[in-house]
């Protein structure tokens, strides 16, 4: 359908006169055909014209509301007309970012799917929604080529109700059916599970969950054991300089035991006095406050998902079962911040570790990428938690991409994250931000210019996003489906089974 | 109120002739232990036997005992474990149960896709048992996946709960993710959890479940087991109190020699270092020696002469493991400190994904292959003849194949 014609404007700033009775939308995608070759144009303003001068305009409209004239306009659809500022994004014929003007005069028609067939899935193909023109659905899934968009980094933004967890959530069950990736999904929320509702738990090839609290049937207790933690995981934590050292003197000293001797042993049998008292005195008071440990002296006594005597593999069962290809939800819902950015540590640095032997190795390339689903991310990136020390998430924004791991970090506030950090994001999916100057963090930050979609960006209904990619020919929008529609028709169906060895 | 929790007896476990009686002698002096207290009841939580079909001396040396056991009035309650159960889901323990030698204590019903175990009741002390059998590969994980938990803990009394799985969170060693099973699976609240499969021995309580306990073998399995383990045992349970009771049929003497960058006769006199000044009177010795060799190679280190000369000091057995010996000529070969079972389990893991078919779920060909290495290391039984022994070999397979829906 024509939805219009090109009569002036320059490049990126195209000036299209809709069709009387064709719609218009911010955002929306056009084609301008021109012989063999299709320039993909995209709207991103609108506004009136007439050949009437504005004064005149507002005579005229004075008059119908004071006077109540019953005025009309001869051909009013040839002298009010609406007017759409459009840029070109991409030659649709070579797939190509299109550089010249298309010709003046050139009539602009509705995107269809036959145009658009090169966004069809990629060889490993990371589902992001399906593609959007303006508020309407074209019935063409938009993917990328996840093992490469999820190693360097997905930022989701968007403020709250927007539907970001709504998008996670689609984008991991379509990712679940695939061999070449799995997902380490650190959840403060406890809301991809679905332990009450529809959630991941629903797909057929299923998730680990591992919960402290009421753990479901047949999902794991998130128990963790003292010996598992090295002085390593505790770089976030404010701890001076011969507080740090005593942790590792200890850990040197008594190995895995480490923890349960910094409270009973007796800091002068081992170490002289090489450190103060009121060092042990402060670490003392801060592990037990993080790690929810009692002592009587001789003994232990673990109150929360820390423990003396279970747990001993959690950690490495988590690392294992992601490189085995299986997705895993850690429920962190009822931690303090610093208990979630510790147990968060510790799974992503073991993780990190194999995947760096791996690459010794040389067999880094039989293993999926892991992408780590980071909600709330500026409390483990933003530039205040930086500061105060580096962490294991920077250090993966930085370098993860080269050992297959990513992020997927969540937030509504770009701009806390470092632009360091944010540039690192390769794969930016925008979400309605409201806020100017969070916009304009991640227009600043993003791989495709987005300088003129301040409004768009703006305008972004629930569900609806734009995809800024370095792994996309342009920003694309898309529609995020509804998760519980789609999760009541692919849910698993229970088999019969015959439970053959029991006594019936 | 008394019982004996015994798990992995394995009877018939070990190819060496010496080894291989020693199982069996370990269930015996068990049982005369128990007798001896006596308990009310024994448990024996899996893996009584090694092979679905052991041989009929051990055999009837297991019915004579439980025979004994039985005329003392004292029950026995068992669950099949993985090596219990054949190919085609047949095991000994039934043929024991219905000679009326012991309970299998797993029964249930099945509704609307919900696995409802019923609890046998001890009719003289009035304990409820009940529990689910271990197959190879945890696949009875989905047995517990679709079991009524709140009907089993809203029963009243004193309960047990029989299992023979390995428990993700309560591991020492990492296992396969596919071979354990979360803790979440089992119902809460019982009072003992009889667990067998895994070999280690622990006896604790875990919140909100109870009191698990793992005996581990009556007698080691395995070149490691011996080494870690030293003997095998059983857990009692005397009134409350939870103590676990050894056997030591030969005392067991492990050395282990780290010979990196050594040469042949370094190793060779730190052997005999062992030797000197001790008596090795019925004792089980086991060597392990590990590393890369500096120098020479591993068949330059004299050990039939060292291995003679522990046996002229009274050893009973002696047996060594240079698995992770080499030499700088050649290759290493990386192979960890596992029983053959393991090293196979861990093969298999490691190259399932090679095997690609299409109408079976990559997670169940782990199992499968399983399957098939279980049924082809069942050697012909005594009393088979080459036509019946390939019948039940092919009738396997076309089971195996059929439960996998792949014919």
């Amino acid at each position: 359908m024509i939805k219009g014609q090109i009569f002036s404007g320059g490049y990126g700033e195209l000036l299209i006169r809709k069709k009387s009775e064709a719609q218009l939308q911010l955002g929306e995608l056009l084609v301008a055909e021109q012989g063999d070759s299709k320039i993909l144009l995209q709207v991103y303003d609108l506004l009136y014209g007439s050949p009437l001068a504005e004064q005149m305009r507002a005579l005229i409209a004075g008059m119908q509301l004071e006077e109540q004239h019953a005025l009309e306009f001869f051909d009013a659809e040839l002298r009010n007309y609406t007017l759409a500022k459009a840029k070109n994004i991409l030659d649709l014929s070579s797939t190509a970012v299109h550089k010249s003007l298309p010709e003046l005069f050139t009539m602009v028609r509705e995107v269809t799917p036959e145009d658009v067939t090169f966004l069809s899935q990629p060889k490993k193909p990371l589902r992001l929604g399906m593609l959007r023109s303006g508020s309407s659905e074209i019935p063409v899934p938009v993917a990328v080529q996840g093992d490469e968009a999820l190693a360097h980094h997905v930022l989701i933004i968007g403020t709250t109700g927007r539907g970001k967890s709504v998008l996670v959530k689609n984008i991991i069950w379509d990712a679940l059916s695939e061999e070449y990736c799995s997902f380490l999904v650190l959840d403060p929320h406890d809301e991809y599970f679905g332990r009450t509702t529809l959630g991941l738990r629903q797909h057929a090839r299923g998730v680990l969950y591992f919960t402290p609290h009421a753990v479901p049937q047949g999902q794991r207790t998130l128990i963790i054991n003292l010996g598992s933690l090295t002085p390593h995981h505790f770089s976030f934590m404010d701890f001076s300089p011969p507080q740090r050292q005593l942790l590792f003197a200890y850990y040197k000293y008594f190995g895995k035991q480490w923890i349960k001797e910094v409270f009973v042993r007796d800091m002068k049998e081992s170490f002289q006095d090489e450190f103060h008292e009121m060092s042990l005195a402060v670490v003392r008071r801060k592990l037990k406050l993080l790690l929810d440990v009692d002592t009587d002296g001789q003994q232990l006594f673990c109150g929360g998902v820390f423990s003396t005597h279970a747990g001993e593999h959690t950690i490495h069962d988590i690392s294992k079962a992601l490189e085995e290809g299986k997705s895993v939800i850690v429920d962190t819902s009822g931690f303090s911040g610093q208990v979630e950015l510790l147990i968060g540590s510790m799974i992503s640095t073991e993780l990190f570790d194999r995947y760096k032997q791996y690459k010794k190795q040389g067999i880094l390339q039989q293993k999926p990428v892991v992408s780590i689903v980071l909600e709330e991310a500026p409390r483990v990136l933003g530039a205040d938690v930086l500061e105060r020390g580096s962490n294991i998430y920077a250090t993966l924004a930085r370098e993860g991409r080269k050992f297959k791991i990513g992020l997927m970090a969540i937030t509504q506030m770009p701009s806390l994250i470092p632009r360091s950090i944010l540039a690192n994001m390769n794969t930016k999916i925008i979400l309605g931000i409201e806020m100017s100057a969070e916009r304009q963090a991640i227009i600043d930050s993003s791989p495709q210019d987005l300088s003129q979609d301040h409004r768009t960006i703006a305008s972004l209904d629930k569900g609806e996003a734009i995809i800024t990619s370095t792994f996309t020919k342009f920003a694309i929008p898309i529609k995020i489906p509804l998760f519980d529609e789609r999760i009541k028709q692919n849910s698993r169906q229970a088999g019969q089974l015959a439970f053959r060895e029991v006594r019936i | 109120m008394k019982f004996a929790h015994l798990a992995d007896v394995h009877i018939g476990s070990w190819r060496d002739a010496k080894l291989s009686d020693l199982s069996t002698q370990a269930f015996e002096l068990a049982m005369e232990r128990c007798m001896r207290i006596p308990v009310d009841f024994i448990l024996i939580s899996g893996d009584l036997f090694n092979t679905p079909l052991p041989s009929i001396d051990r055999l009837s040396r297991v019915v004579q005992k439980l025979k004994q056991i039985q005329e003392k009035g004292i029950r026995t309650y068992a669950i099949p474990g993985s090596h219990d159960y054949s190919p085609s889901g047949k095991t000994l323990i039934d043929v024991l149960e219905h000679a009326g030698l012991l309970i299998n204590v797993v029964k249930g019903t099945v509704a609307e896709g919900t696995l409802n175990l019923t609890f046998t009741v001890d009719a003289e002390t009035g304990v409820k048992i009940t529990g689910l059998l271990g197959k190879r590969a945890a696949l009875e994980k989905t047995y517990y996946e679709h079991l009524n938990l709140e009907a089993l803990e809203h029963e009243p009394g004193f309960k047990i709960f029989m299992f023979h799985s390995a428990i993700a969170e309560l591991m020492e060693h990492g296992l396969q993710f596919s071979t354990t099973l979360p803790l979440s699976v089992f119902p809460k609240g019982f009072d003992y959890y009889a667990g067998g499969h895994v070999h280690i021995i622990r006896n604790r309580e875990y919140a909100p479940y109870g009191r698990i306990v793992y005996p581990g073998p009556v007698f080691p399995a395995n070149f490691s087991e011996l080494e870690e383990l030293g003997g095998g045992g059983f857990f009692l349970y005397l009134d409350g109190d939870v103590t676990y009771e050894r056997i030591l049929l030969h005392p067991v003497h492990s050395i282990m020699i780290d010979a990196q960058h050594k040469s042949p006769e370094w190793v060779a006199a730190a052997l005999r270092e062992h030797l000197q000044g001790k008596e090795f009177f019925k004792t089980i010795v086991t060597i392990r020696v590990t590393g890369c060799l500096g120098s020479g190679s591993p068949g330059d280190i004299p050990f039939q002469s060292i291995i003679k000369e522990f046996y002229e000091k009274g050893a009973y057995f002696v047996m060594r493991n240079t698995l992770q010996l080499s030499s700088a000529e050649f290759k290493e070969v990386a192979v960890a400190r596992e029983g053959t079972e393991d090293v196979e389990e861990r093969i298999i893991a490691e190259h399932a994904d090679q095997l690609h078919i299409k109408t079976i779920d990559p997670e169940r060909i782990e199992a499968l292959v399983h399957a098939f290495m279980r049924r082809l290391s069942i050697e012909k039984g005594e009393g088979e003849n080459q036509t019946t022994f390939e019948q039940r070999v092919k009738k396997d397979t076309i089971h195996i194949l059929e439960q996998e829906r792949l014919i």
